[in-house]
């Protein structure tokens, strides 16, 4: 397989948005596109990360539509789904189409238009990831899913819940940052705690706003990509793992199994170990994810993520910061989106082009994006090309 | 009506699974028979739940997971709203919820009384 760089990215402001889902996808692009300086040329082949347009906006084949929007046809061009993770597949059909030799020019974009949607809608259609005989049609939801897997970190390793208050402070911090961040306001450990309770011991502040919004980026062979750009980033790894669906039947429930073995497969390709990162996005979804990806991936040991964030490790100013962009919790997670979001921060965060969020001269960086209920997870390793 | 809270045993190997797989995920074996999980559980963890999906009667929505003798485990309704930790429980059969408007009944969790 030849090797593949990431030469532009770009992205909508998350939030609430006026525009429809192809509008923001197209927005996202076009920046993409600009950023990359590809303007005059002829994309090969576009993957669009999107879970439910569908069932949210009434649309399907949103990728020719987006082709069509923007004027890249003839271009290959399709849907990827895999749940919140449908960006982060996105772009790895992206890569691999590049790495493969099939296509030269690649878009993967991703994208979810939500707010239209009451939040009940938007709670069981993510819902239905469950099984549906042994969790969906119990009542489950997935916050209290995070609430199970919360609880069970109480137990055992001396977890409170402050510190999943403490997370969600850090990620509003960063987020204040962010311009593109659906929530730029400063939440305090108190104003967190004394937020309203979703499922116990999970309350708002410990989890995702519901937002619209789209990211793209733009990969070429990496032998090419300076014709482009001078900051082209190579892509040193990836790894995409599967665990059984419900929660209750794997090995240990408080082990998230498939970001391990995605880690380890990004880690092994790159041939790099967790001390070689220098940033990193986590899908913290809900911000006790935020903590168990942080050790399953291999950066802090099994049960002491929590003392990390305690003595501000993961701050934007620690040895490892996490979620620079604010995160899930306070950039906002358009599900079809974020994978793409999260590489195209840590673009920025490699080019030194991430403003006042910048983390100080980092030059490896790792991207975890999660789908169902952590059963199927998609990791990939970014360092700079120059 | 169920009286019996079942998983399916794998006649291959033995290991008993819930819920359904149609390969054994010890050693890929295709054959099952259905296997009682058990009269008691302890509970593994919990949540309750205080938004609720559309077809559930009031909250809190208290959900758990428990886990049988032999190891296996499953996810259900409790019907006590002060749950803890390694309390034994016992799989009782009743309605979970309307879906549109179809209700669905499966096994919820009781606690077994003392003595
Ligand atoms: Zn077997």
């Amino acid at each position: 397989m030849r090797g593949v760089a990431i030469i532009g990215c770009g992205m909508t402001k998350f939030g609430r948005r006026e525009e429809d889902l192809v509008e923001l996808l197209a927005e996202a692009s076009l920046r993409a596109i600009e950023h990359a300086g590809v303007s005059d040329k002829d994309f090969d082949s576009v993957y669009v990360g999107n879970m439910m347009a569908g069932e949210l906006v009434h649309q399907t084949a949103i990728a020719s539509s987006l082709v069509d929007r923007i004027n890249l046809a003839p271009a290959a061009a399709e849907r990827v789904e895999n749940g919140p993770a449908s960006g982060a597949s996105a772009f790895k059909n992206g890569l691999l189409a590049v790495a493969s030799g099939a296509a030269d020019l690649v878009l993967a974009a991703g994208g979810e238009k939500m707010t239209a949607a009451d939040t009940d809608v938007i709670t069981d259609l993510v819902s239905t990831m469950t099984h549906p005989i042994a969790e969906y049609v119990h009542g489950v939801t997935l916050p209290a899913m995070a609430a199970m897997l919360a609880r069970l970190y109480m137990e055992r390793y001396g977890l409170t819940e402050r510190h999943l208050a403490m997370v969600a402070v850090k990620n509003h911090t960063n987020g204040m940052k962010n311009p593109y961040a659906h929530i730029q306001r400063l939440c305090t450990v108190e104003g967190a705690m004394s937020s309203g309770v979703i499922a116990d011991p999970i309350r708002l502040y410990y989890a995702c706003p519901i937002s619209d919004g789209a990211a793209a980026v733009v990969l070429c062979p990496l032998e090419k990509a300076r014709e482009f750009t001078d900051k082209p980033i190579r892509i040193a790894g990836f790894g995409h793992a599967t665990d059984v669906q419900t929660l209750q039947e794997r090995e240990d429930p408080a082990v998230l199994k498939s970001v391990k073995i995605a880690s380890q497969q990004a880690f092994k390709m790159a041939k790099l170990t967790p001390k070689d990162i220098d940033v990193v996005e986590l899908h913290d979804a809900f911000e006790i994810l935020e903590i168990v990806q942080s050790e399953d991936a291999g950066f802090f040991e099994k049960g002491k993520g929590h003392l990390a964030v305690e003595k501000g490790v993961t701050a934007l100013d620690g040895e490892l910061p996490i979620n620079p962009s604010g995160g899930l919790k306070a950039k906002g997670h358009p599900v079809g989106a974020t994978g793409v979001a999260q590489i195209t921060e840590l673009v920025w965060q490699l080019r030194g082009e991430a403003g006042e969020r910048q983390v100080k001269d980092p030059k490896r960086a790792f991207a975890c994006n999660f789908g169902g209920f952590g059963n199927n997870t998609v990791i990939h390793i970014l360092e700079r090309a120059w | 009506m169920q009286e019996k809270f079942m998983g399916f045993k794998c006649r291959k190997c033995g290991r008993v699974m819930y819920p359904r797989h149609d390969r054994c995920l010890s050693c890929r074996g295709r054959e099952f028979e259905e296997a009682e999980l058990g009269k008691e559980a302890a509970l593994v963890t919990y949540t309750k739940v205080y938004a609720i999906p559309e077809g559930i009667e009031m909250p809190p929505l208290v959900l758990g997971i428990v886990e049988f003798p032999g190891g296996v485990r499953a996810m259900g309704q409790l019907t006590t709203d002060d749950p803890k930790i390694g309390v034994k429980l016992r799989p009782v059969w009743g309605k979970l919820r309307k879906i549109g408007e179809k209700e669905v009944y499966g096994f919820k969790f009781e606690p077994v009384e003392k003595g």
